[in-house]
């Protein structure tokens, strides 16, 4: 019977298919033998079916408990042919028949479900279109997208998805990159612009000069890592595993030793098929690949599983000033002008008098446009910082009127932490802080000093002009706060994160400004990278579970010091992608939070799981020495938790 | 050359060990390493012993469906 069994299924190569085919065949015996049953009193033909299902089911798990003992360990597979023969060989067929083909109905659901927790993943992977349009010498060529080359241009219709890395050469469009950034809201493309494979091209047309193909791209190397990151062994799956490895061997020998002992031989069976540690095994993996899925879907990618761990304990969060608590890109606040008559437009001499100082906002000047004292002061920054790298240059020259013509610097010299010093024909330009200025002999009136004070204690950094020895004026510079930062911090806070630190380079009184619009109590202001790392590795010291966050790059020694590091904005930058333990792909300062929330419900789903499956277990050994579980009932007990297991851990994939 | 198999049949942590020694006995692989959380079997071999359909063959023979993968 066995090899005429064999012979049919052999034929059925395909392994998903063939168990697919031995648990329907089985569960029809099973069925067809309980119908007669309880239609006549034929004991005969209820136990032939019993037997026929039990062979059946028994042919898939009986080659691979074989081919365990030719690799030389024994599995799961091995305990359950030993008791499912033995069951026969009692005479106790329905358990027979129940123990073997719930097992393979229970392995043939985990992969089902399994395999949906694995497809998160594989959603990322078909964003990226298989082929991508090339334009060469005006003909356009379809190439598959792995084997486009650097340098070649790309044609992107609306509504189709983005085969390569690449800058925008031509045409705006809005493109969805929710794929790599996790953020819904599409960003705007124009001439110049990034985009990424694997992100939605919405309504304009745009060509794109590739720079990364297939495996090179972004999102090839988001999937590479999350799926690293999935199969990163977490410390408690580690210990789970070792400890797998004798409770099996253990429990076949508290079968032999309770049959010696008992000279019960079902009650020995019994232990055997409750002897697979199934849930505790699964336990930590299932939650481990919802929960780094989920987060990978938002835009959150954390390393690996001793990391999710970790980040799920964080007691204490230190953050960075620049760039991550506020945009890091400076713009213009105030202007400080001193009146003058008006003499034309624009360049005149500036009649100094003491008395006659006002501060303007910028945001206000937006509104009303700008006045002739401003445009001048511009006009004279403008050409002295336009042959300046400075970010404070980048700022004034962006807020500069389009009808502003700004003539070249005839002369230019940087003075490093001080300013410029320019000439253009007869002008002697100075821009810089009051230092140089006063070095300069540059004459700053009482009143003027005064207001440069109250703009530093508003956090303000200040650019002062001078022309010709005389001040014309200054303008007040403030790198904004994002919008979100308030309720990020007031999140950490309410998610039970006793200490939230700001660390920055920046002086006292912008770190004091920043702090008092997020709502930050603990500043360090004015210290170094190195004072940094040495605050982190104190705060460890006191017991405190740390998290670093910062831009990766500046912050990488903070970064690694910390017991976790959050890199922040990482689309782009292939460093933070890789170094930090968890990246942010996008500049949602909210993913913070979500971050560590994600690490705690991951966290506690692994406990919850470990938790079931233990005390199953118990329950189970309980239960089969109380004589009160016999072998179908132990084995559907069994495959049960297994999947209360699973179906908990997938919670995971709804957060 | 390194050849990546994806399988979606991969129930419990333990059948990995099947696949892995059946695999790594084979002449022409000088590893093998099966992935059980995301189901990724990666092997490195050589070609021209041992061809991407035979490694699937080799899985096969250890009562598990994959299929080659480009990442």
């Amino acid at each position: 019977m066995m090899s005429f069994l064999q012979k049919l299924f052999g034929r059925l190569a395909n392994p998903s298919k063939r168990k697919k085919a031995l648990l329907i065949v089985s569960g029809l015996c099973i069925t067809a033998g309980w119908s007669i049953n309880l239609l006549g009193n034929s004991a005969g033909l209820f136990n032939t079916l019993m037997i026929m299902s039990a062979l059946v089911a028994e042919v898939e798990i009986a080659r691979r408990a074989w081919q365990g003992l030719k690799n030389r360990h024994t599995n799961i597979d091995l305990l359950v042919t030993i008791a499912a023969t033995g069951g026969i060989a009692i005479g106790v067929y329905w358990e027979a028949a129940a123990v073997t083909t719930l097992f393979l109905l229970g392995g043939w659901l985990e992969a089902q479900t399994m395999g949906k927790t694995r497809n998160t993943l594989r959603d990322l992977i078909s964003m990226a279109p298989d082929t991508a349009l090339v334009v060469e010498n005006n003909k356009l060529l379809e190439l598959p997208a792995g084997e486009v080359k650097e340098g070649m241009l790309v044609l992107i219709k609306p509504g189709s998805q983005i085969p390569v890395d690449g800058i925008v050469e031509s045409g705006t469009t809005t493109v969805d990159e929710s794929a790599i950034t996790g953020e819904p809201i599409p960003a705007e493309k124009k001439p110049g612009s990034d985009v990424y494979a694997g992100t939605i091209n919405q309504n304009g047309s745009i060509r794109v000069r590739a720079r990364n193909a297939g495996s090179d791209t972004t999102l090839a190397k988001i999937i590479r890592r999350v799926e690293e990151a999935q199969d990163e062994k977490a410390p408690t799956q580690r210990f789970i595993e070792q400890f797998a490895q004798w409770y099996t061997p253990g429990i076949v020998g508290l079968s032999i030793a309770s049959y010696l002992f008992t000279r019960d031989l079902e009650l020995a069976l019994t232990l055997l098929v409750i002897g697979c540690p199934g849930a505790l095994v699964i336990s930590t993996p299932i939650s481990i690949i919802s929960g780094i899925g989920n987060a990978a879907k938002k835009g959150i990618l954390i390393k690996g599983g001793e990391y999710l761990e970790n980040a799920g304990k964080v007691s204490a969060v230190a953050l960075d000033k620049t760039g991550t608590l506020t945009l890091g890109k400076p713009k213009l606040t105030e202007f400080i002008c001193l009146q003058r008559e008006k003499v034309g437009a624009g360049i005149a001499e500036v009649q100094q008098s003491d008395d006659e100082i006002s501060v303007v906002s910028a945001s206000d000047l937006e509104r009303q446009g700008w006045p002739d004292e401003v445009t001048e002061l511009l006009y004279w920054a403008g050409i002295a910082e336009s042959t300046s790298e400075h970010p404070l240059a980048g700022a004034i020259l962006s807020e500069m009127p389009d009808s502003l013509d700004l003539p070249q610097a005839d002369y230019f010299k940087s003075h490093t932490g001080l300013g410029i010093e320019a000439a253009y024909k007869d002008n002697q330009i100075l821009v810089g802080n009051a230092k140089f200025l006063k070095q300069r002999a540059v004459p700053i009136a009482e009143d003027f000093n005064g207001e440069l004070e109250q703009l530093a204690s508003l956090g303000r950094t200040t650019v002062l002009v001078a022309r010709n020895g005389m001040l014309i004026g200054g303008i007040g510079l403030a790198d904004p706060v994002r919008p979100e930062a308030r309720e990020m911090v007031q999140k950490l806070k309410d998610s039970g994160i006793e200490q939230v630190a700001m660390l920055t380079g920046d002086r006292q009184s912008t770190a004091r400004a920043v702090a008092a619009e997020t709502g930050i109590m603990e500043i360090h202001a004015g210290i170094l990278p190195e004072e940094k790392n040495d605050f982190i590795r104190r705060m460890k010291e006191k017991g405190k579970q740390v998290a670093m966050i910062g831009d990766g790059i500046n912050d990488a020694p903070a970064l690694a010091t910390a017991d976790i590091g959050i890199a922040m904005g990482a689309a782009g930058t292939d460093v933070a992608i890789e170094t930090a333990d968890i990246a942010l792909m996008s500049d949602k300062l909210l993913n913070i939070p979500e971050s560590l929330m994600v690490s705690k419900m991951t966290l506690r789903n692994i406990r919850q799981n470990i938790v079931i499956a233990l005390i199953t277990v118990a329950a189970l050994l309980g239960g089969v020495f109380m004589g009160s579980i016999h072998m179908a009932a132990g084995m559907l007990i069994h495959e049960l938790s297994v999947m209360i297991v699973i179906l908990n851990g997938m919670r995971l994939r709804m957060l | 050359m390194k050849t990546t198999l994806r399988s979606n049949d991969l129930s419990c942590p333990t059948c990995v060990n099947n696949i892995e020694s059946n695999l790594n006995q084979t002449n022409g692989i000088s590893g093998a390493k099966v992935h059980f959380n995301t189901g990724r079997i990666e092997v490195e071999h050589n070609p021209e012993t041992i061809s991407k359909e035979k490694l699937v063959e080799l899985v096969r023979q250890s009562g598990y469906e994959a299929k080659i993968s480009q990442f």
